[in-house]
């Protein structure tokens, strides 16, 4: 494995965050080469690092992108269904969309559990 | 996934290339690797594997590299995941929905509807008026149904997806 993916699975291992200055020592590698890494994670996106303060000394805290990212779009799946527009080529239109109807009837019933799906006319969204 | 992780992430990719793309995403490894190699690997056609791969390639979620054999004189495709555009495209999907979410929401305050008794369908006051509150499919009565919650539902999707981004 290499360094990268040594990192990030350390830094994904953290439940919450671990110190950019605590991570090169766990990885036995010098400074330096943990800020290149960590750089280039970065710069994929796969971690976010905050500036923290220990002891005056000033390091960062780096933590694992995905967690947050899952909580950031969880509002594209609500339900189990994953929002209907993603990928679409079907002419758009909102007003009338049955699977839009589908997928905000799915989260009304979900939320709400007092309306059945019975109610829900197959063609909602006309 | 070796590659792709997270709920929503997986979830997109089901939504945009459905079970068998979910599959070949699966094979990707984190190197490059050629559309007949998966194609090999998953046991998915040739064609269904390019055809996810170009899909893939439109939401700039995977790459590809042209590569000339030197004796054929062919070229090669070699194909790359690229995780690291995953939540732009969440980003680009979201604003999407967004746009789709408020056309829909002033649809739903600035109508009333009726919808049919057995289910067929739902008609706005102008429509179900016109077919004397009789469903066109079923012939049942068409009687108001209440959106309230519909409303409330968009209003709260549209915050959180405002939020979101």
């Amino acid at each position: 494995m290499s360094a990268d993916v040594d990192a990030l699975e350390f830094i994904k291992s953290c439940e919450s965050g671990v110190l950019q200055s605590d991570l090169w020592k766990a990885l036995k590698i010098d400074s330096r080469k943990c800020s290149r890494i960590v750089a280039k994670l970065m710069k994929e996106n796969l971690i976010t690092r905050q500036l923290e303060s220990i002891d005056g000394i000033r390091t960062y805290r780096l933590c694992y992108a995905d967690k947050s990212n899952s909580k950031r779009f969880k509002s594209l799946m609500p339900v189990l269904i994953f929002e209907p527009c993603a990928g679409c080529i079907e002419e758009c239109e909102p007003e009338h969309c049955a699977k839009l109807s589908e997928w905000i009837f799915s989260i009304v019933i979900g939320k709400e559990g007092t309306i059945t799906a019975e109610d829900q006319p197959e063609d909602y969204g006309r | 996934m070796t590659i792709v992780e997270g709920t929503i992430h997986k979830a997109y990719i089901m939504k945009l290339v459905g079970d068998e793309g979910v599959r070949i995403v699966e094979n990707i490894p984190e190197d490059e690797i050629t559309d007949e190699h998966l194609a090999e690997l998953t046991g998915i056609s040739l064609n269904t594997v390019r055809r996810t791969l170009y899909l893939l390639y439109e939401h700039r979620l995977a790459i590809y590299r042209r590569k000339r054999d030197p004796d054929s004189g062919w070229l090669t495709y070699l194909w790359q995941l690229c995780p690291e555009n995953f939540d732009k495209a969440l980003e680009s999907e979201a604003k999407r929905l967004l746009r789709n979410l408020e056309e829909r929401l002033t649809y739903e305050k600035n109508n009333i509807f009726y919808a049919c008794t057995e289910g067929c369908a739902r008609f706005i006051f102008d429509e179900a008026s016109e077919a004397n509150f009789i469903c066109p499919f079923c012939q049942g009565s068409l009687e108001y149904m209440e959106n309230a919650k519909v409303v409330e539902t968009i209003e709260k999707q549209k915050k959180e997806l405002i939020h979101s981004l």
